[in-house]
């Protein structure tokens, strides 16, 4: 069990960001979904050490980030990126994933090069090593990011909306990059969408506003769907949730409405069905 | 053997806009011959590596300063002969080949190559003393000024100038 | 163009330094005109030295290149990775140690062209100490590092990158300081009653930042720091500021915060919800 959560809290001031969420995390892939405001991103913040947890346990690989000492040792085999990154003004790529690598302390000056190269081939980033960070295109900015948190083979890579607003093309090569790892790594990502989830994760956990609603495998959350979607000419007065689809028809999910036909569901219908109206409005 | 297909003067364009595979195929195809002949002036490959990475750094920083005139190659190669002297200046002069050591006597067939290429020039030229030959190598092939020429050399710049006088003044005398 | 080419054994022979000398400086003046003879000539060399090379000259180009505080940085001995560490804080750039430099000769001109000198001194004795507390702050903490999350992630202390900026920083405006305090009218030692406050200042809300977030220290302790000189010597600050009890206060100042920094160094080291 690389990453242990039990009955953990945190709270901002009146807000309670995470309510007593307990799940455990295993080496693979494993997607965080959840509408805005469920509280990812500082579920995210804790598993990567960087908030300490106000209450609960929490084990991250194998050990307590409440002791200093330990928590070092984590952060020695941790890699994040963060949910905006930011970037020192006039770096180059390779000034800024070299200055992580001083951070992640690779003080001696040629293997810290080389190590840097490295990620950044990874990433498909070698050719444009040495232009600045200001005349990179989003997606690859977001490499970049990627890159840092490759240093050094991390077991644990905690990766805060890595595809959010990327076009396809680019979240696909985000996906390749990501399941061409090895095999006895651990990856949390969080994510918007379904697409990602059923691409990539052999694992998923639902939250939403502060608590874990689900936690299983996509095809676990998929099945939670089954026989409730329904394809018709009509929005039916019983379905939880309906839209239009593109070839005129109404996709339903709950009751079945007259003269309906079976879908087969997908993880989106799975993930809409648990969550609501809420999902839906971010959906839209 | 493939030849070239894009040719230098556009590599250096692509490098100018900060095109990394260009920088390499320019390496590729230039990097041997300028590594043989820095190696005839120079014993330590040491320095010569850091010669030649030390040229196309400056490729890659300053690729305007080619005006576009003449070949690549020679741009190329002056670039790389003002290293070489930058770095005898830094480390000495125990380093510098001299020039000119004869290792083995031309065959026949050497001659009638040097015949097409140089004339009589050749062997008038071998007649010189190697001090003097040196001179000519380095002014005349090189395209060095004095002053350069006479730190590739180790000598000041008038005893360049003296030599080279004296150079031509017999090369005149011999093929007139 | 020359339609000869050269040989490739005798190309061979050149790059064995098996020529006459004539013939290799007529080899060369060809090579460096011909495509062809110079692609047969590349087989002469070793193909791993070649490749060690080319990853030599790329990891050149990539290589991170000093600025100008960079490299005075690795001149005064500092060593690589932290002078590195140091060229991505906010407060040692050039731009920002200008318009400290500016400030300064401001301060300076105003007391010297002050009808009463130690007016003019006064100002700078006020001014100067809130310099390295606003470089300070400006080296360190979410606001101004946009790696801030990603640092704090990193084994690396957070308290031993606050420190290292914060000498650097400290030592700077220091050095300015001190400079422009040899261009200010005399007024005997009094012009050094800023040195003590100024440490006290910095270190203060350093201090103060292991609970607020480090711009809301800065910002508490540069308007207590004002309070203070605006109601307790509302005249002839230069002569007041020199007394004992305020370079006492002062220097309890710097020890006790020292000592709070000490022991709460740990609060740098993840993210407080402030």
């Amino acid at each position: 069990m690389t990453v242990s959560l039990h009955e953990v809290s945190q709270r901002f001031g009146q807000t309670t960001a995470l309510n007593r969420v307990s799940f455990d995390v295993k080496p693979g892939v494993t997607g965080l979904l959840g509408p805005n405001g469920a509280g990812k991103t500082t579920l995210l913040r804790l598993v990567a050490t960087v908030l300490g947890a106000d209450s609960g346990e929490l084990r991250l690989l194998g050990r307590d980030p409440r002791d200093g000492v330990e928590r070092t040792a984590i952060r020695r085999r941790l890699g994040y990126m963060p949910q905006e990154p930011g970037f020192h003004r006039g770096f180059t790529a390779f000034e800024f994933v070299d200055y992580v690598a001083i951070l992640k302390e690779w003080t001696d000056r040629r293997a810290r090069h080389v190590e840097v190269r490295r990620v950044l081939e990874r990433v498909g980033l070698g050719d444009v090593a040495s232009r600045k960070i200001k005349a990179l295109s989003g997606g690859m900015r977001r490499r970049v990011a990627l890159a840092q948190a490759l240093l050094g083979d991390a077991e644990l890579l905690v990766l805060d909306e890595p595809t959010a607003g990327l076009d396809p093309e680019q979240r696909l090569r985000f996906r390749e990059l990501l399941s061409t790892n090895a095999g006895d790594q651990t990856v949390l990502l969080s994510t918007h969408q379904t697409e990602d989830v059923a691409a990539l994760c052999g694992h998923v956990i639902v939250l939403d506003a502060g608590a874990v609603r689900f936690a299983g495998t996509p095809a676990e959350l998929t099945a939670l769907a089954a026989g409730r979607v329904w394809l018709a000419t009509e929005r039916s007065a019983g379905a939880r949730l309906a839209w239009r689809t593109g070839d005129g028809h109404h996709r339903c999910i709950g009751d079945a409405p007259p003269n309906a036909e079976l879908a087969t569901p997908t993880l989106e219908d799975g993930y809409l069905l648990l969550l609501g109206d809420k999902a839906l409005a971010v959906a839209a | 053997m493939e030849v070239e297909r894009v040719a230098d003067a556009e590599l250096l364009l692509a490098v100018a806009e900060g095109d990394r595979p260009a920088l390499a195929e320019l390496y590729r195809r230039h990097a041997p011959w300028l590594t043989l002949r820095l190696q005839r002036r120079c014993t330590d490959p040491d320095v010569v590596d850091q010669v030649v990475q030390d040229t196309f750094l400056a490729v890659w920083r300053r690729p305007d300063s080619y005006r576009g005139s003449g070949e690549v190659a020679a741009w190329l190669w002056g670039i790389a002969v003002r290293r070489l002297i930058d770095a005898f200046r830094r480390r000495g002069a125990r380093r510098r080949l001299p020039l000119f050591v004869a290792t083995s006597s031309p065959s026949a067939e050497e001659l009638v190559l040097l015949g097409v290429e140089h004339g009589d020039l050749a062997g008038a030229l071998r007649r010189l003393s190697p001090e003097l030959r040196a001179v000519i190598q380095a002014v005349v092939l090189d395209g060095l000024d004095h002053r350069e020429a006479g730190r590739l050399l180790g000598v000041p710049a008038t005893t360049v100038k003296s030599r080279l006088f004296r150079a031509r003044a017999q090369l005149r005398e011999e093929l007139t | 163009m020359i339609a000869w080419h050269a040989d490739p054994g005798l190309l061979h022979r050149y790059a064995t330094g098996d020529v006459d000398p004539s013939l290799a400086a007529s080899l060369e003046a060809h090579v460096q005109a011909c495509a062809r003879c110079r692609a047969d000539i590349a087989g002469c060399v070793d193909d791993a030295r070649l490749a060690l090379g080319l990853d030599g000259l790329l990891a050149a180009i990539d290589a991170p290149r000093p600025g100008p505080v960079e490299s005075l940085l690795r001149r005064a001995g500092v060593p690589e990775h932290q002078a590195r560490l140091l060229a991505a804080t906010p407060s040692l750039r050039l731009s920002w140690l200008l318009a400290i430099a500016v400030a300064l000769a401001f301060a300076v001109g105003t007391a010297r062209l002050a009808r009463d000198p130690s007016t003019g001194v006064d100002l700078f004795l006020v001014v100067a100490p809130l310099l390295p507390l606003a470089g300070v702050a400006a080296a360190y903490g979410p606001g101004v590092d946009p790696t801030y999350d990603i640092g704090v992630a990193a084994p690396m202390h957070g308290w031993r990158l606050l420190l290292l900026r914060s000498t650097a920083v400290l030592s700077s405006t220091t050095f300015l300081a001190g400079a422009a305090t040899l261009l200010l009218p005399p007024a005997g030692w009094a012009v050094a009653a800023w040195l003590l406050p100024s440490l006290a200042l910095t270190l203060g809300s350093l201090a103060l930042s292991t609970v607020l977030s480090p711009l809301r220290s800065a910002g508490a302790v540069a308007a207590g720091w004002l309070a203070v000189v605006i109601t307790a010597f509302s005249e002839q600050a230069t002569t007041a500021l020199l007394g004992p009890w305020p370079q006492g206060v002062a220097a309890v100042v710097v020890i006790a915060a020292t000592g709070v920094l000490a022991v709460r160094r740990a609060a740098f080291d993840t993210r407080g919800i402030r």
